[in-house]
């Protein structure tokens, strides 16, 4: 993991400082709300419907248990005992008071964490594989190169007020667990015919009301040239995105106004000139590199005898090891998903006595390496088979060993109408309605990955337009009636969902989702996804089975 | 009718206008008659006060259950709490006007803030 | 009069202003003048033949390629900020200094805050027309809030990964 030096430490206090006297200057009235507005954005600080709401960066979705303990006390101690965890990584607390903050960001500092860009029109939380330094599939470990943009991002005076947010995503593997596609700035790791370690830039992606699957704008470009490479795409977004209309303002509309070939064509111009002096030298990556190879891995037989007598003679730890079990490059190891989608939860939502107890396994069994998926789900990604049935006993003592990876009831949802401000409709009690719908384990095995997201409003936060099933929020005649979409995807074969049919008043949804289902198991062939069965037969028999049943 | 509402500025709690000061419980909201100058009024003075509290508007309400409710569900939803945890924010405390609350009917956004798409230039 | 303040060896002092901001259909004054672009181009020569300082005064959307053959006669660009959050004139900051060498005065006028300071310092804004009545010493405060810096820009500060390596 990266360890914080002195420098980084220094920048975060002072940070905590700066905000410290800001606040300061906004309870005193010296700043108005609009000039404090951005201020507070720029360390994750919204006002949503009950109280401030603040989210805490975690850098690429990595945490070590100090840290996660630290942030189960913060919860504690200044919010109602839980946090959020969200789809870009991060982590929010939901009841949180302005006056407040400037202790929790010195609680934060003291533990190498902060909020630091987490909203506000600047370069946002650079999220990663989950899997990264654990899976075989990777040809790098894209934490290497989130952290060198996080530095190059942080309080960057050139773009600190760009026209709109900006998100990047690095995968390193040929399966997107990032949605790379669907980000303002895609990083796909690759190797070049020389085995030169590249990346292919995808640009222009996004959701919201406008959503885009990003065009490649350069197909490989050496890593050692990211940093001016990234300048450039930045740079011409900052002067030439829109500016008059909050909506129209990120880099997608850019680069679809511009067309992917005139604006390859600016970024390469402007590339030119900005030359190499802008890279990082080789001994600052290499020393960044060297903080992510620190994980020790034993020597162990690739099967565990204790492992799979645990699981022959426990049914439940078969099932947990069916679903959240993922393949580790290091034979012996296992990568261990913690779903926060247990029934009746909210998804994402873990309570601090959750984290401790997350944090205490990451800590015993785990190399001290935890992370956060942008499915709102934890990760323990070195844990070894031997040690699994004991993580698995204290997952479940503590309510947080849902066997539900990638199945139905592993639902992304936003924090909807329950919470923020911005929300047409709420999402939680959707999530939790189709939840209970598939609470029989075996038949949400039977149905197998179908990955449901919902969005309480346009700004699909829950990232619903790349669901299998995609649900969105709207206000429909004063009421809350949901948009559902089909076959979206926010892995490497990345599309956008296509509209099911008219919106679904709320009592209505969760039938609806059982109905499309019930389609998916009699119309699939083979080994099909839900995905799959529908980009094979398309829409109508899936319209046709929901909309006669809503007569 | 109508009530006024905001957030505390250094806390984000909900609060309400009633005669001279703001409180959290929409129970003892002031209430205003829609044509009753008095409404705008106090949204004027509550929008100088911007040491204490931000993002001051009026809300439309409905009677439920013997007892004015706002309209919105939002609304609905900020003078009680989240929906999905009970024990969270205003509601916990229960009573006859919590009950109303939940059981009013209306509209999923309040009427007061259709402007939400604002252009600057 | 809005304050200006100069910075000159990292120190940020009032000062008394020098130039005139000249309006597209202002009579000219004598001295030294700021004017727009589009009156640069159309009086810059015979403005500049009268021996005066000559100061451009760019919009947010303005490039600042467009000055780059005449820089090196003029004492003075003002960029402007329409509103705080517009943050296209720190690019144009940035490749005055940087790209186009230029060595006259850069002067961040509009809706100009304290609190970006910091920033402005560092993409080369040298002097600064405050819209929140910050004095020179909020000013230089501001400037001083942060030790360290991640990436190198027109300020010459030395970033983070280059003092890794001392």
């Amino acid at each position: 993991m990266y360890q914080y030096d002195t420098l980084d430490r220094e920048m975060v206090a002072d940070r905590a400082a700066e905000f410290r006297g800001q606040v300061a200057r906004r309870l005193s009235g010296e700043l108005t709300e609009d000039q404090f507005k951005p201020l507070r954005l720029m360390n994750g600080l919204y006002l949503q419907l009950h109280a401030y709401m603040l989210r805490v960066a975690i850098p690429y979705g990595a945490l070590n248990p100090t840290q996660l303990r630290k942030l189960a006390w913060i919860g504690q101690t200044y919010d109602k005992g839980y946090g959020h965890f969200t789809t870009r990584q991060n982590l929010q607390f939901h009841w949180i008071k302005l006056r407040d903050t400037p202790d929790i960001l010195d609680h934060l500092a003291s533990v190498d964490m902060h909020a630091i860009q987490t909203s506000g029109n600047c370069i946002r939380n650079v999220t990663a594989d989950p899997y990264a330094g654990a899976t075989a599939d990777e040809v790098d470990d894209p934490r290497v190169w989130a952290e060198v943009l996080r530095q190059w991002s942080s309080f960057h005076p050139e773009f600190s007020f760009l026209p709109r947010k900006f998100k990047f995503a690095i995968t390193a593997s040929p399966k997107d667990r990032t949605a790379a596609r669907v980000h303002d700035v895609g990083l796909v790791m690759r190797r070049g015919r020389d085995g030169v370690l590249g990346f292919e830039v995808i640009v222009g992606g996004g959701m919201g009301r406008t959503p885009y699957v990003g065009s490649t704008i350069r197909e490989f470009l050496p890593v050692d040239q990211l940093l001016s490479y990234v300048e450039a795409i930045l740079r011409v977004y900052n002067r030439h995105g829109r500016r008059d209309n909050k909506y129209k303002a990120r880099i997608k509309i850019l680069v679809a106004a511009l067309g992917a070939e005139e604006f390859t064509r600016q970024v390469d111009a402007e590339w030119a000139k900005i030359g190499e002096g802008a890279n990082l030298p080789d001994a600052e990556v290499a020393r960044i590199r060297a903080a992510f190879a620190q994980t020790v891995f034993e020597s162990l037989p690739a099967q565990s005898e204790a492992f799979e007598a645990a699981r022959a003679a426990t049914p439940g730890l078969a099932r947990f090891a069916r679903n959240n079990l993922k393949p580790h490059k290091q034979p012996g190891y296992t990568i261990v998903e913690i779903s926060l989608k247990g029934s009746g939860e909210t998804p994402g939502d873990a309570s601090s006595e959750q984290m401790e107890v997350v944090a205490d396994l990451g800590e015993r069994y785990g190399q001290s390496d935890i992370r956060v998926t942008h499915e709102q789900n934890l990760v323990l990604p070195h844990v070894k088979l031997d040690d699994v049935p004991a993580v698995w006993a204290a997952l479940k003592d503590a309510g947080i060993a849902t066997p539900n990876i990638n199945l139905v009831s592993d639902i992304i949802a936003c924090p909807g109408l329950d919470y923020c401000a911005l929300a047409n409709a709420r999402a939680i009690s959707i999530a939790q309605n189709i939840a209970e719908k598939f609470r029989d384990q075996d038949r949400a095995e039977k149905v197998g990955e179908l990955k449901i997201k919902i969005s309480g409003c346009i700004n699909a936060c829950g990232h619903h337009h790349v669901g299998h099933i995609g649900i969105l929020g709207v206000d429909k005649k004063g009421e809350e009636f949901y948009q559902l979409t089909l076959g979206g995807s926010g892995a490497e074969d990345a599309s956008l969902g296509a509209m099911l049919g008219p919106a679904l008043p709320y009592d209505k949804v969760a039938g609806a989702v059982d109905t499309l289902v019930e389609v998916y198991l009699r119309e699939r062939q083979g080994d099909e996804r839900f995905l799959d069965t529908f980009r094979r037969t398309g829409v109508a028999a899936f319209k046709e089975a929901v909309y006669a049943d809503a007569h | 009718m109508k009530a006024l509402t905001a957030n505390r500025l250094s806390d984000g709690d909900v609060v309400f206008w009633s005669a001279g000061q703001w409180v959290e419980r929409f129970a003892d909201a002031q209430l205003y008659a829609d044509d009753d100058v008095a409404g705008p009024e106090a949204e004027a003075a509550g929008k100088a006060q911007s040491t204490v509290v931000i993002d001051v508007y009026l809300i439309d309400l409905i009677e439920s259950e013997g007892f004015w409710a706002p309209l919105s569900y939002r609304e609905r939803i900020r003078a009680l709490g989240p929906t999905n945890h009970l024990h969270h924010g205003k509601q916990a405390e229960g009573g006859a006007m919590v009950d109303a609350l939940q059981h009013a009917h209306g509209a999923a956004r309040s009427t007061g803030r259709v402007n939400l798409i604002k252009r600057t230039k | 009069m809005p304050t200006l303040i100069e910075l000159k060896d990292g120190l940020a002092h009032a000062a008394t202003d020098a130039f005139t901001y000249v309006a597209d259909d202002q009579d000219m004054p004598g001295g030294d003048v700021i004017v727009s672009f589009g009156r640069f181009q159309a009086e810059g020569e015979s403005l500049l033949s009268e021996g005066r300082r000559l100061g451009v005064r760019l919009e947010a959307g303005d490039a600042v390629e467009a000055l780059a053959y005449d820089l090196p006669r003029l004492a003075l660009v003002a960029l402007d900020f329409p509103k705080f959050g517009d943050g296209r004139s720190f690019s144009n900051a940035r490749l005055l200094r940087e790209r186009f060498g230029f060595k006259g005065q850069v002067r961040a006028v509009g809706d100009v805050l304290r609190e970006q300071a910091g920033f402005m310092v560092r993409v080369g804004f040298d002097a600064f027309v405050p819209a929140d009545g910050a004095s020179s010493n909020e000013w230089q405060a501001a400037t001083r809030r942060y030790r360290h810096v991640f990436q190198r820009s027109a300020d010459g500060r030395t970033p983070t990964f280059l003092e890794r390596l001392s």
